[in-house]
């Protein structure tokens, strides 16, 4: 505070930031809070959802230093293996992204301008070493567009180049490189990542990644409503991988309502951050159940337990390289079959009857791929429906109803 | 107990319809105000007086639209798409395959099977171009009401391009054609062309070279309709009230 209580600019952006972003948590919360499936074993998932910006929050938590990661391509492992905290930073906070409205452009990647917008609100926000793989075009230019406002963003930004041709002849040896480039700067700023730490925190990420898809299997046989395993997912990196792989464990122990009525859809596209639950919970009001999705926040928030024979460190290396990349549905990728090849599998497993395509405005390399997967599902007999929304409220009514009119359009399980 | 009444609580109006046996008794439309319960009330109630029937003649009452729910005495309440399918598929004896609707605040195109269930649609974003509240926007600029366009654009002599579909840039850009001395006939049958560039965009994809219906307070326009045929190189028909096409549906719904 400057002299007789009035605040200065920066005092001023933080106090109208956090009431804003403290209010949408809120109302999320409340409504989850108040479902008839609520029950204590999603608090612990609630509480460290409402403090899903804060790495500060994070570090006292885990008693580790946080390294942010943006995308789903930087291997979790060895973070970990070097003594860090994996901190995902994204937002889904419509409060954050308006104050990015002077910074950025009007159609960029909802996700990346909340981010921008929380950066610029909030300096304790722009701590911290930032993990960016090259994936979109927004990713790789939110750093030029954060060191506008803060000079010092753009150097402390360590880039893992994507080869985005996964099967191609050199991408895979492309890729091992940048993992072994990003373990020297993980060991140059933490502990040395050896074999045995690399292999004790691949099998903690297994685990997590177990207990993940016990209660994804769960919400395919509707014994968990989807907005919960959102919730869930979204919440691994904000504690300690044990204790989050405990809590989720519990949920998969107890029971909760289900919504066997429903008609069952795959939920595909751009990521659905917290507290921008909007799409989620549209769904569900107009009589539908996510029993599987693709999303990176998601189902797709780790790309599943590196598999491996050879136990050297370059074995596991290898097993995480490969399993972060050619594993990987991002659809900045070139070859991405894998994209349809899975969403058709999921089909086998849990007979969804239709497909709901979110597109984040601006999120080009989902609006694209969008186009050549509505024309796959359609020819399978599927539904397809593609939602294009941001992070604002207003178009609810819209999306409503053209939801109600594709749940019209698809079978009720019997 | 034979009257089946259809209301359609839409953004800008809210329309009612009484039918028998599937024919129409009777239709009304009041503007949407705040209170749409009462609006929506005291519509059934002219119904009934004008058509000399009693409430209890009232068998069943199914709403739609964007205010669907705000009627806690309809019975079941249905998505506004697939009762304008319905609504358009009994209405043209099972022939219309792309419905059209150009709606006080949205543009929709409906695929439809014989049957009037939706096999498809289109639906556009939380945007105003195209809309009716574009042609109230614009009738406000060229001091005419939204009834008088078609009677404009018929006696347009120019051609004039209206490049913006917009609203806020088409604002600017009509102010200024008049600050131009462009003809109010010549701008009306730009923005004629203006919206059906913007609704042959969205619906488009979905046609199957079969006449296109186009139906939403909108289509009262004939010139719209005419302008839709040009850009869409297909034949378009209106149904005789546009206007009432997702009331009925609603009305006639299977639910």
């Amino acid at each position: 505070m400057t002299g007789d209580n009035v605040l200065s600019r920066e005092e001023r952006f933080l106090k109208k930031f956090s009431a804003g972003a403290e209010a949408e948590t809120r109302k999320i919360v409340s409504a989850l809070r108040t479902r008839l499936d609520y029950s204590r074993e999603f608090d612990y998932f609630i509480e460290l959802a409402e403090t899903c910006g804060d790495a500060e929050a994070v570090s006292c938590r885990t008693g580790r230093r946080t390294v942010n990661l943006l995308c789903v391509q930087a291997p979790v492992e060895m973070v970990h293996a070097a003594g860090f905290q994996p901190f995902r930073v994204w937002s889904g906070s419509s409060a954050a992204s308006r104050f990015s409205l002077a910074a950025a452009p009007a159609l960029m990647c909802p996700m990346l301008k909340a981010l921008l917008g929380s950066l610029r609100a909030n300096e304790g926000a722009r701590d911290g070493n930032w993990i960016i793989p090259t994936t979109c075009d927004w990713v790789i230019k939110f750093p030029e567009m954060a060191s506008y406002e803060c000079p010092s963003f753009l150097p402390r930004v360590f880039w893992l180049e994507l080869p985005h041709l996964k099967d191609g002849p050199n991408g895979g040896e492309k890729w091992l490189d940048e993992i072994y480039r990003f373990k020297k700067y993980l060991e140059s700023m933490g502990e040395k990542i050896d074999r045995h730490s690399i292999a004790e925190s691949i099998e903690l990420y297994r685990e997590a990644w177990s207990a993940l898809t016990k209660i994804s299997r769960m919400r395919g046989c509707g014994l968990l409503a989807n907005v919960w395993f959102a919730l869930i997912a979204g919440t691994m990196f904000l504690d300690d991988v044990r204790k989050w792989t405990a809590a989720v464990l519990n949920v998969a122990a107890s029971s909760t309502a289900a919504y066997r009525n429903n008609a069952r859809v795959f939920l595909a596209g751009s990521p659905i951050v917290f507290p921008n639950f909007k799409l989620h919970l549209l769904l569900e009001e107009t009589g539908m159940s996510v029993v599987a999705d693709d999303l990176c926040s998601s189902e797709r928030i780790i790309p599943g337990a590196a598999a491996f024979e050879d136990t050297s460190e370059f074995g596991l290396m290898s097993a995480l390289a490969e399993r972060y990349h050619r594993a990987c549905l991002c659809p900045t990728f070139i070859d991405n079959d894998r994209r349809v090849n899975n969403i058709l599998g999921q089909r086998a497993e849990t007979n969804f009857s239709g497909v709901v395509f979110h597109v984040l405005k601006g999120c080009h390399p989902y609006d694209i791929e969008g186009m050549g997967l509505e024309r796959t599902i359609k020819d399978r007999g599927l539904r397809f429906i593609r939602i294009e929304t941001d992070y604002m409220p207003e178009d609810e009514r819209n999306l409503s109803s053209r939801l109600e009119a594709y749940r019209c359009t698809l079978p009720t399980p019997q | 107990m034979s009257i089946r009444v259809g209301l359609d609580l839409g953004s800008t109006a809210i329309k009612a319809i009484f039918t028998e046996e599937g024919k129409c008794l009777w239709r009304g439309v009041l503007p949407t105000v705040p209170g749409q319960e009462a609006v929506a009330s005291a519509l059934i109630n002219a119904g009934l007086t004008e058509s000399k029937r009693m409430r209890g003649d009232i068998a069943d009452v199914v709403s739609t639209g964007y205010g669907k729910k705000l009627f806690a005495c309809a019975r079941a309440n249905v998505d506004e798409i697939t009762a304008n399918a319905e609504g358009a598929a009994k209405l043209s004896g099972g022939e219309a395959r792309t419905v059209i609707n150009v709606g006080g605040q949205d543009i929709k195109a409906i695929r439809v099977d014989e049957r009037g269930v939706v096999v498809d649609f289109r639906m556009n974003d939380k945007c105003a171009a195209g809309t009716g509240r574009f042609f109230e926007l614009a009738a406000r600029l060229l001091d005419s009401p939204i009834s008088d366009f078609d009677w404009l654009a018929k006696n347009s002599t120019e051609e004039v391009e209206l490049n913006s579909t917009c609203a806020v840039f088409a604002e600017s850009e009509i102010v200024s054609l008049l600050a131009r001395g462009i003809p109010k006939e010549d701008i009306a049958k730009a923005l004629y062309a203006s919206v059906a560039r913007r609704i042959a965009g969205l619906a488009g994809p979905l046609c199957g070279g079969e006449p296109v219906y186009l139906d939403g307070g909108a289509a009262r326009n004939r010139g719209l309709a005419e302008a839709l045929e040009d850009e869409m190189m297909t034949e378009v028909r209106v149904f005789e009230h546009p206007q009432f096409t997702v009331a009925y549906g609603a009305a006639v719904s299977s639910l």
